[in-house]
């Protein structure tokens, strides 16, 4: 009478596989592209209907492995013009210097038309533009971006650098972009 | 109470100032731009390193490693050094003063620094203040080709106290550059 009901195989390999899977893409790093489209003909309220919303989320491992079968004969013809190459020194030594540099704003620009703000924080370099037509915030991850340009042969394009800049960047908003006519486009990393 | 807090504040100063002391290692490169006729102002504030790492790396015409050619051609012999040792050496004095209509130039020594003024009288109007301290005399570094080691120079502001180091106004733009 005392019998124990224990759990079915099929059961403990369904849970296993769940949480296995749940591990997996919690541990992923995934970029959400988030697009609004308001409707700001009549109001300027940022919290009017939303006519259209369209929110993808992306796993960067799914794009780590597509970049691996693109064949290299289509980047044959995109190289990297040779002046371009020239500058590889200056532009990996002037990323390293920037990265020892204590953090700081940086630029500030003041016109009648925009206004344009760049920060050192941390490891990232924190753009703020803020425009008569658009408002754009954009969070760069310098240690992603030399890592990248250290890796990258300097000759052709190469998409799996911007992937990699991608696993570097921070948790939060890369780029927000809103605009008068009333688009709100975000890129996240999570 | 009052004592106490007195002396929390006191322990908490003494305790911060050599932090903020170590903080303060950095020096920073600041150029001040503002354009009258378009309201703009543009602040720029880097660090010494940053700009001399970029400087060091450039490679562009006349302009290779920190060094920039001065392109005086050949038949100009000029000894910058000999110059620059006769100046620092100079005691305190004005030494250059021209007056005309377009413009007032006048080039004094006073308190170990050079300086440097420029009144223009038509135009813009510009105004310019060069203060060049000596110790920038020293680091002024002519290569045997009419070159000049600008990574050098602006390695010496890191001796430098903070202060203004270019200040020109005018009708049309101010700009600023110091030091900190």
């Amino acid at each position: 009478m005392n019998s124990q009901r224990g759990m079915s195989t099929f059961g403990a390999v369904l849970l296993a596989g769940t949480a296995g899977l749940l591990t997996a893409t919690l541990m992923m790093d995934w970029m959400v592209v988030d697009v609004h489209v308001l409707d700001v003909s009549e109001t300027d309220d940022i919290h009017a209907d939303v006519p259209l919303h369209i929110k993808v989320p992306f796993p960067l491992v799914i794009a780590d492995i597509a970049t691996g079968f693109i064949p290299d004969e289509v980047f044959e013809d995109a190289r990297i013009p040779p002046e371009a190459r020239v500058h590889k020194e200056l532009v990996l030594e002037t990323i390293r210097a920037l990265l020892d540099t204590p953090d700081a704003e940086l630029v500030k620009v003041r016109t009648e038309d925009a206004n344009v703000d760049i920060y050192k924080d941390g490891d990232t370099l924190r753009i703020a533009v803020d425009a008569d037509d658009a408002v754009v915030r954009c969070n760069v991850p310098i240690d992603g971006i030399l890592e990248a340009l250290e890796d990258w042969d300097w000759e052709t394009v190469d998409p799996q650098m911007l992937f990699d800049i991608l696993h570097a960047a921070e948790n939060g908003d890369l780029v927000t972009v809103a605009t008068e006519d009333g688009v709100r486009v975000a890129i996240k990393m999570w | 109470m009052k004592r106490k807090v007195l002396i929390l504040v006191t322990i908490a100063v003494l305790l911060a100032a050599p932090a903020a002391y170590a903080g303060d290692e950095t020096r920073w490169v600041n150029v001040h731009v503002t354009e009258n006729s378009s309201n703009t102002n543009v602040e720029v504030h880097l660090p010494l390193n940053l700009v001399l790492t970029v400087l060091r790396n450039v490679d562009v015409e006349n302009f290779h490693g920190g060094h920039v050619d001065l392109e005086l051609g050949d038949d100009m012999d000029i000894n910058f050094p000999e110059i620059m040792a006769a100046v620092k050496d100079a005691p305190d004095g004005k030494f250059v003063t021209v007056t005309s209509d377009e413009a007032d130039v006048n080039v004094h020594k006073q308190a170990g620094n050079l300086y440097v003024t420029v009144n223009q009288k038509e135009d813009e109007m510009a105004q310019v203040e060069v203060t060049m301290p000596m110790e920038l005399m020293d680091a002024l570094s002519f290569g045997e080709e009419n070159t000049l080691d600008i990574a050098a120079l602006l390695q010496s502001f890191d001796k430098l106290p903070d202060g203004d180091i270019v200040k020109v106004t005018s009708t049309e733009a101010n700009v600023r550059v110091w030091i900190e």
